[in-house]
């Protein structure tokens, strides 16, 4: 069976539970699929009705900044123990759903794949982070894999790569000091691809930059203002980095 | 013509170029085929390479989108539904370039 996964938990900064109210319906509206919510006891009492979801309670892992603000994020590794489906498509809380994309992603025998490039839809070419280490990033909001050895072996590898992040992060000259699950994921790959190459999604991630300010969404479509200028994309999926989504 | 008149054309390109992109890269995702457990693009390359090869073989390998080996045991199942994605994506982004250019 094929389902999704997600992860959620509040800080004292953002309300993520509040971004789940809009994106769970959007899931089950195009994809279709059972869904789970990994979460912690706060944030499952702050959670509103979302109709049927499964709910795996955890204790998270603290102690991650972002910003100089918490970060819950610490916990991604266990998604494959934690994942109730042969097939998981896990998603970032903040990825918006407004397309069948993702189910033909999941329609396929890979073990595990993921994005290891972007499209910043505000046409900035926001992220390049070619210079901000050895080793190419990949992008952990969206993966899809399925109940495998490599599987799991990949996600071992990462629980080794967090437990020891500093030393990686010198190891591949990687400036983000924080912890950030791209990287590890990506360390994991290069480490077990045999530091070769690794399977990866054909297309870019759809994402829309944090200093862009979300400014509707409806069941088809997202608009934003980026300094001033307009834009909105329809019937695509979207990664929206900006947090104050969870209040549009 | 005056500065603010080329200031909204400037605009207007902008509006045009950013959108036209979002539409391709929508496009593009779009022709993503799943197939006998292996993801395609359905590009011209695909689908001018299953159609050449058809012509010779009766069933034959290709690559799939991460160079994994693919038997196409039956061709002409493979090659209509390349073709349908491909066109699917390509009416959809003839919409979306239509339309912003209309709207500017």
């Amino acid at each position: 069976m094929t389902g999704v996964l997600l992860y959620c938990f509040n800080t004292d900064t953002y309300r993520y539970d509040k971004i789940a109210a809009k994106t769970v319906p959007l899931l089950k509206k195009y994809l279709r699929l059972p869904i789970t919510i990994v979460t912690n006891i706060d944030t499952f009492k702050c959670m509103p009705p979302l109709g049927f979801i499964d709910y795996k309670l955890i204790e998270n892992e603290t102690g991650n900044q972002i910003n100089r603000k918490p970060w819950h994020n610490l916990d991604r590794y266990r998604a494959y123990e934690l994942s109730p489906y042969e097939k998981t498509i896990l998603l970032d809380i903040d990825y918006f759903c407004f397309s069948e994309y993702l189910l033909t992603l999941a329609n396929t025998d890979q073990d595990f794949m993921v994005h290891d490039k972007v499209h910043d839809i505000t046409g900035n070419d926001s992220y390049r982070f070619s210079r901000n280490s050895m080793i190419p990033m990949v992008w952990a909001t969206a993966i899809i894999f399925k109940k495998s050895q490599r599987a799991k072996a990949i996600f071992d590898m990462v629980k080794y790569v967090k437990q020891r992040y500093n030393y990686f992060c010198e190891l591949y000259r990687i400036d983000f000091k924080n912890f950030r699950n791209d990287y590890a994921f990506a360390i994991a790959l290069h480490q077990l691809g045999g530091f070769r190459g690794y399977e990866t999604i054909p297309t870019n991630l759809p994402t829309l930059p944090g200093n862009a300010v979300v400014t509707e969404i409806s069941e088809s479509h997202i608009k934003w203002n980026y300094e001033g200028r307009v834009g909105q994309i329809e019937n695509n999926d979207v990664h929206v980095i900006d947090k104050g989504v969870a209040y549009v | 013509m005056d500065l603010q008149t080329l200031k909204d054309t400037s605009d207007r390109s902008y509006r045009i170029a950013v959108n036209k992109k979002n539409a391709l890269e929508k496009a593009k995702s779009s022709m993503l085929l799943a197939y006998s457990g292996h993801l395609f693009e359905a590009n011209a390359q695909t689908i001018n390479l299953v159609q050449v090869l058809k012509d010779k073989f009766q069933n034959f390998i290709v690559l799939d989108s991460n160079d994994n080996p693919m038997k196409v045991e039956e061709p002409d199942d493979f090659l209509d539904k390349l073709i349908g994605k491909q066109q699917e994506a390509l009416n959809r982004y003839h919409q979306s370039y239509k339309e912003a250019i209309k709207k500017g």
